[in-house]
């Protein structure tokens, strides 16, 4: 438990450093600039339309799942790029417990770095409508979007040099566009776990609902399935992770 | 000895603590270590090579950061990428710069300790920073540290735990004259203490200060192991290079070349430097042409008794 901890500790504060920290917040805080630009002259009813349906077609479609891939892939990316991997892995640590402690501290600093931007967007949304409850719901998303995505990128970034770039290209392909086209690949999207969570706590107008059911396709909402997908995808990515730190020759030639 | 001669083998030493058997690593077409078996014991034992000769490859094998296309490794009788267990009785300093930047040298250190289960880890860590001269700046940021610093931190954390092996890859690269003194001096004391450590370069003065026993590699293959002067005695055909300080160098110069053994020689004011084809044979004529051409002799050294040589040697060998 304490290894756990330790690691868990020292790569949050790794992931969260200055740099990438306000980088990753001037991303995921973009909403609250264009909810401000939009407000003036509309109902309550209406800017709290347009935050959901920014969003959903913003946040979660793009900018909370690039967010969190760069700190994801970086868990493990940046300490075999900087190969400061012997300090971590020759220890007495079970190599699950590493990964256990690596997907953590990923899931972790991706849901402070995405939440940061959904606070500010909460924030002006919560003001300007007097709604406060209005981000409840893309709190518990990003939460299982931070779970979701570390789970998938944590491994990417063990085994792949440019990993966020591969991770992009997944998003964009896979999740944008042949999660549209084809049905059968909805379920297992990451996107549409997240928003399915989402749309099952939010209060949405009946245009924000169409705009849902149109991303979600055949997945229906559920915030209870939605975190029991994200855990599944976290078992697997720390068994694959673990084995993969057990297996493969971790330092460059 | 095993190498150009094979004079005596000293691949293994009998108290083995690191075994390596039939090692190779290859990378692709790329053969990095070829067929290597020797083992490292008590005491401080010098890796050397030229670049690119495998000493780095083979260390990461035997730390279990790369795992042999062929043969194996064993550290204290297990293969460190299975039983990870083993590590809390290996230090390891890898070649690389790399360190946590985003910490203090103390919280390093600590963290180190931490995680290879020392019970309090606060006191270990303030008396690993100490013994490598780090106490004053361990609260700075490691990434602000120079080079030698960071050597130093990383030696910090890998001896923290008191390991039984500690493999140090290149560990005074970057530090300068002072704190490698020091750095050897330490070495040398834990080595003493009958740890095993594991020492690389491809500096050879600094191997030749502190290693008891040296393991050559070339070519990712093992080119000798043994003592440096049983190395040196292994290599009966090389000529050696004899210091004789004397009053009279060239009255006993003179005297020298009529033995058969002697190949050259060169004076300078105060003495001679005898290249030799039979050193014994010379060692016995000094005192005895000393007598015949009353020369005061006052000091007799091999002066390419060095790593350099043996090195060189072993390079032109292959």
């Amino acid at each position: 438990m304490r290894a756990y901890l330790m690691i868990t500790h020292s790569v949050t504060d790794r992931l969260l450093g200055l740099r990438r920290s306000i980088g990753l917040f001037l991303l995921t805080g973009s909403i609250a600039p264009i909810l401000l630009v939009l407000a003036p002259g509309r109902s309550d009813e209406q800017v709290a339309a347009s935050y959901n349906d920014i969003t959903v077609g913003l946040g979660m479609s793009i900018l909370f799942p690039v967010a969190a891939l760069i700190v994801s892939t970086a868990a493990l990316g940046e300490e075999r790029k900087a190969h400061t991997l012997p300090f971590l892995l020759l220890k007495p640590v079970p190599r699950w417990v590493i990964a256990l402690a690596v997907v953590t501290a990923a899931a972790l600093a991706s849901f402070l770095v995405l939440e940061v931007g959904v606070l500010a967007s909460w924030i002006v949304a919560g003001a300007v409508t007097g709604e406060w409850s209005i981000g409840t719901a893309t709190t518990v998303a990003v939460a299982v979007q931070s779970v979701a995505s570390a789970a998938l990128f944590v491994p990417l970034g063990l085994v792949l040099g440019r990993a966020a770039l591969v991770g992009l290209g997944y998003l964009m392909i896979w999740e944008l566009i042949l999660g549209d086209v084809i049905e059968g690949i909805q379920a297992s999207s990451v996107q549409r776990i997240v928003i399915s969570a989402w749309a099952d706590l939010a209060k949405l107008t009946p245009d924000n609902l169409d705009t849902v059911n149109e991303v979600l396709g055949r997945v229906e909402p559920g915030v209870g399935g939605a975190f029991a997908k994200a855990a599944a995808l976290a078992i697997i990515s720390i068994t694959v992770t673990g084995f993969l730190l057990r297996r493969r020759d971790l330092v460059p030639e | 000895m095993t190498g150009p001669h094979g004079a005596t083998d000293a691949r293994d030493v009998s108290d083995a603590t690191v075994v390596v058997t039939d090692l190779s690593k290859w990378f692709g077409q790329k053969v990095a270590v070829s067929e290597v078996s020797c083992s490292f014991g008590p005491g401080v034992t010098g890796l050397l090579g030229p670049n690119g000769a495998g000493k780095t490859t083979l260390l990461r094998v035997l730390a279990g950061l790369l795992s042999p296309s062929a043969g194996k490794a064993a550290i204290l009788g297990r293969s460190p990428r299975s039983h990870h267990g083993v590590y809390r009785q290996v230090g390891f300093v890898p070649e690389d710069e790399a360190v946590y930047n985003h910490m203090s040298a103390r919280r390093f250190v600590e963290w180190s300790a931490a995680l290879s289960k020392v019970e309090d880890a606060r006191s270990a860590a303030r008396q690993a920073l100490g013994t490598v001269h780090l106490t004053e700046d361990a609260d700075r940021s490691l990434s602000g540290f120079s080079k030698g610093m960071r050597q130093r931190a990383k030696v910090a954390a890998a001896l923290v735990h008191d390991p039984q092996v500690l493999i140090l890859d290149e560990p005074l690269n970057g530090t300068d004259p002072v704190q490698r003194a020091r750095l050897i001096d330490l070495f040398v004391r834990l080595g003493g203490e009958g740890r095993t450590i594991i020492v690389s370069s491809h500096v050879l003065a600094e191997v030749d200060r502190m290693a008891s026993r040296v393991v050559a590699m070339v070519n990712g293959r093992l080119a000798a192991a043994g003592s440096v002067t049983a190395l040196r005695d292994a290599m009966s055909d090389t000529p050696r290079l004899i210091r004789i300080d004397t009053d009279r160098p060239r009255r006993l110069a003179r005297r020298l070349l009529a033995g058969n053994w002697v190949e050259s020689v060169r004076v300078d004011p105060a003495g001679i430097e005898v290249r030799t084809s039979d050193a014994g044979a010379l060692g016995h004529d000094i005192p005895i042409a000393a007598v015949e051409t009353d020369s005061v002799v006052t000091a007799v050294s091999a002066e390419d008794d060095s790593l350099e040589s043996v090195f060189r040697y072993l390079v032109d060998q292959r």
